[in-house]
């Protein structure tokens, strides 16, 4: 180009500029008098120049939710602090209609003292707050997919859960009967992998429920030391299986009662001390716990846990904690699981605002750590002594409360206590329990939730009226949910919730827990008693002929510990409740009365889980269904009662046919 | 295991200072917080001594003390004021209030009248919308579009947007140290603050005010227009009003000199008893 070939360029003067800025531009005074506008905010207005300048005031081209806002907020704002940026307003224009636009406001130098004045820009937003709007939108969409998958999910893991125990249960039963080695092998096989299938279902059950982020951090009184010690206890069995040794070591004085969350502290632990286990040949696994930090009134804890398994390569460290993964292929065919472990730990971790680390070579061994703060309890430490858990039950001479509507039900609880040696009292109604408390004192309360009349929670909430100062522990045991105690359940003054059909080791641990934190003056240390005495063979053939197919008694058997007189028992009070169900349902179905229907479903649903009559289970709840639909379906109301009625009656006469000697 | 409760002090973020004895207490209206005096109360410092505080939910208060079921009716605000009051043994309290403060001050009064020797309302209204003869100056409509404002047309649009729309964690790379500093509210907290302002009713507590009482009036004011001022001050029995020259709804901000001015006047005129 030509020297001064830019001398013959047409000039752009400011105010042209201002004039055909991208933005609009609008000046006003401290009263809000417009004294000046550009002709980009005037095209957005529709006004003309005239209209506006000395005219009109700027909250005027508000709304008058905006009106409101300027004088509350905006205002006040601009005054003070002689800026306000990015304030959106909805902008009315000449015609009525109205766009959002995005208002940046800046005190003009002033021209005399005393007298202020502001320029605003005017930016129109209408495409920006149509993007955000389906942003927004498409964020909720894909939140609440995630959560209809977690909660699909959770639903899932649990329908899967409860056939899964019985899984696994049949197959404890079948290892104690006689087998030759092929069949034994096979019965441990399936041992196995029925044990790991139901381990995964918990750790998706978990971890759905963390994601859901429906895990909450409880803060209790707990001992430090008994946690430990079940812990170890469990370990050593499978650490000596596999020819490992456990070492231990813990700092002198580590403390005992601390306040935290122990299921969470305990899930973490089981959770490496079950892969250091799995992975390790030979060699030992050891837990150690480091006093770090000891103060007045908390104390942090260095846990780790070592090993000298098969290590984890380098550059796989940082992928072991991340869900669905392990550090190779290989090691899922050789070890199994699925890896999840470790993504649930650390979630768990971060829910204390701590971390998991690790330190491994491949080859050597791994070694993880956590670091945790807890306050530590003002109660007294106990002084421990090993004893075993029954005599500790039975030596605390604490009164035991049972409730629940269900016989059956009543009459297993009360078996188990029987077994524990644990003084206790049972009754079939919220009512009843109230007359019981009434009378003397008990320590704890197990507690059915769903009851006629009086349910669970009300009868808690009453007996925590009834004995502020000496409120017994409520443990509640319910046939829905997982553990968790709900707002609605801790508002009644419940303190732990079991799920039915519950593990009889897992009520003993929560029973001792109790009586530990009853009974200080009464010490004891604790060591889980091995399981089971030693069982009779079951029967070869658990259905009979007659209800082949529409019930079965592995469950029974289970639950009475194959003990014949229970079972007996325990037969007779199935037999009952159907027979009682059936007449209930007769009724029900000739009123149509799909609410009464719906309270005999409840009613009876542990009565059909325990003999496994999930067909007739299943055929009722369909009627019901039917029942309350559309006019459509009622024809075939008549066919389906049939057939429920034969399902009952199979039932029945199979029950009735079940000879005392079979069951020996 | 009981919670502490917090001293009103911190709760409240009361500041004071001045050079007199007899109290100042300053309150500060809808949609601010204690900032909004600055251009008054030095003009006060030397004879005064001079108290403010931020409302619970507000400015630097211990946004942790709000509730939505104690903050769900003026009493709430009323009692965080008496309680103040109370903390430093304030006696023959001068009570200067703005905005929907006002109402905060005629209720404290009310309750604890031995306490308060003159009450200076600036912009009050006992009720914002219209009712019957009663012209408030607003229909539960405009008040429902106030909220819908709010919802929106929140202060700091992209550093408030960013979030909704990134999560919590991600802290928007704009401009932060731009943003506005003065009057930061939790939206949700505006949100039911304005409900409660706007929608409360408190003429019948007007005429139980004993204390002389002066109601400062604004030209042109949106919020509180000049017939509510006169119905304050017309069922307060022991009131004066003064139609400011100053215009819209915080004269304190917008003509400070004017509002000074008027409220020496107020004071030399009706002594402290």
């Amino acid at each position: 180009m030509e020297n001064g070939s830019f001398n013959n360029l047409p000039e752009e003067s400011a105010e042209d500029l201002y004039e055909n800025a991208p933005f609009g531009y609008v000046s006003f005074l401290a009263d809000g008098t417009i004294f000046k506008i550009n002709k980009t905010l005037l095209n957005l207005l529709g006004y003309k120049k005239e209209e506006v300048v000395q005219q009109k005031k700027i909250q005027t081209l508000f709304g008058i939710g905006g009106r409101i806002y300027f004088e509350t907020h905006f205002f006040p704002l601009i005054r003070m602090q002689g800026f306000v940026k990015e304030v959106n307003f909805d902008l009315v224009k000449k015609d009525g209609s109205v766009f959002p636009a995005l208002l940046n406001v800046n005190q003009l130098s002033a021209s005399k003292p005393g007298i202020f004045s502001y320029r605003t820009s005017v930016i129109d937003i209408t495409d920006r707050k149509k993007f955000e709007k389906v942003l927004v939108e498409s964020k909720e969409k894909a939140e609440k997919a995630t959560r209809a998958k977690a909660e699909f999910l959770s639903t899932i893991s649990h329908e899967i859960r409860t056939p899964l125990n019985a899984i696994v249960g049949i197959g404890n039963l079948l290892h104690k009967t006689s087998l030759n080695d092929l069949q034994k092998e096979y019965a441990r096989i399936l041992q196995l992998s029925s044990e790991n299938l139901l381990e995964l279902v918990n750790n998706l059950l978990d971890l759905s429920k963390l994601d859901a982020q429906k895990v909450k951090l409880e803060e209790r009184v707990f001992s430090l030391k008994n946690l430990l010690e079940v812990l170890i206890h469990s370990f050593k069995i499978r650490a000596a299986e596999k020819n490992i040794e456990l070492k231990t070591e813990f700092p002198e004085g580590l403390p005992d009662h601390l306040l935290g969350d122990p299921v969470k502290l305990n899930q973490v632990l089981t959770n490496l001390l079950g892969n250091a286990i799995k992975f390790t040949g030979k060699g030992f696994v050891k837990l150690e716990i480091d006093l770090q930090k000891s103060e007045k009134e908390k104390v942090g804890l260095q846990f780790s846990v070592s090993d000298t398994g098969i290590g984890v390569p380098a550059d796989k460290l940082e992928a072991i904690f991340q869900e669905f993964s392990q550090a190779s292929y290989d090691v899922n065919l050789e070890f199994g699981g699925t890896g999840l472990g470790l993504t649930i730990s650390q979630k768990l971790l971060q829910m204390h605002g701590s971390e998991l680390k690790v330190e491994s070579e491949e080859g050597k061994g791994s070694k993880f750590s956590f670091f945790l703060e807890y306050k530590l309890s003002n109660m007294a430490p106990e002084d421990h002594r090993r004893t075993r858990v029954n005599e500790v039950m039975a030596q605390s001479g604490a009164k035991i409360l049972v409730v629940d509507d269900n016989l059956t039900n009543l009459f297993i609880i009360s078996q188990y206590l029987q077994e524990w040696k644990l003084d206790h009292t049972t009754v079939n109604s919220g009512a009843a329990a109230i007359d019981a408390i009434k009378k003397k004192h008990y320590d704890i309360v197990l507690m059915d939730l769903h009851m006629p009349k009086m349910d669970g929670y009300e009868t808690s909430t009453r007996i925590g009226e009834l004995e502020p100062n000496n409120k017994p522990v409520i443990i509640a045991l319910s046939a829905s949910g997982r553990g968790d105690v709900s707002l609605k359940m801790s508002r009644a003054g419940i303190s732990v919730y079991v799920p039915k059909p519950f593990d009889p080791a897992e009520l003993q641990d929560i029973i001792l827990h109790f009586l530990n934190e009853n009974s200080k003056d009464k010490p004891g240390e604790i060591a889980v008693s091995s399981t089971n005495p030693d069982t009779k063979p079951s029967p070869d053939n658990l259905s009979t002929e007659d209800g082949k197919g529409a019930f079965s008694l592995t469950r029974l058997l289970q639950v009475s510990n194959q003990n014949p007189d229970i079972l007996q028992k325990l037969l007779r009070n199935s037999l009952n409740s159907v027979q009682r169900f059936k007449e209930e349902f007769t009724d029900a179905a000739t009123q149509s009365d799909s609410e009464k229907l719906d309270d005999l479903i409840h009613k009876n649903k542990m009565n059909l889980h325990y003999i496994q009559a999930e067909k007739l289970a299943d055929a009722v709840e369909s009627y019901r269904k039917l029942l309350e639909d559309s006019e459509a379906h009622q024809r075939d109301l008549p066919n389906k009662k049939q057939e429920i009625l034969h399902e009952f009656e199979k039932i029945i006469s199979g029950l009735k046919a079940i000879k005392r000697e079979d069951l020996s | 295991m009981e919670s502490k409760t917090t001293s009103p002090l911190k709760r409240n973020n009361v500041k004071i200072f001045g050079k007199g004895t007899q109290p100042m207490l300053f309150a500060h209206g809808y949609g601010c917080d204690q900032n909004m005096w600055r251009y008054v109360y030095p003009a006060f410092e030397k004879d005064y001594k001079i108290i403010l505080f931020d409302h619970t939910g507000a400015g630097n208060s211990d946004e942790t003390q709000y509730s939505f079921e104690k903050y769900d009716t003026l009493e709430g605000y009323t009692e965080d004021l008496l309680e103040i009051c109370e903390e430093l043994g304030l006696q023959e309290v001068i009570l200067v209030a703005h905005s929907v403060s006002s109402m905060i001050a005629v209720l404290a009064a009310n309750k604890e009248p031995q306490r308060f020797s003159r009450l200076i309302l600036i912009g009050p209204s006992p009720r914002y919308i219209n009712d019957g003869d009663y012209q408030g100056g607003f229909n539960r409509e405009d008040i429902d579009s106030l909220i819908e404002a709010l919802n929106s047309n929140y202060l700091g649009w992209a550093a408030n947007m960013a979030p909704v729309i990134m999560g919590n964690g991600e802290k928007p790379e704009l401009g932060q140290e731009l943003t506005n500093s003065f009057c930061r509210t939790n939206p949700e907290i505006a949100k039911h603050f304005a409900k409660v302002t706007f929608l409360s009713d408190n003429r019948q507590d007007l005429a139980s005010v004993e204390i002389p009482t002066l109601v400062m009036q604004c030209s042109e004011d949106v919020i509180a227009p000049k017939e509510v001022g006169e119905y304050v001050h017309k069922n307060i029995k022991n009131s004066s009003f003064s139609l400011l020259k100053a215009t819209g709804h915080c004269p304190n901000l917008s003509a400070p000199e004017e509002t000074v001015e008027i409220m020496k006047e107020f004071l030399q005129k009706s002594p402290a008893a």
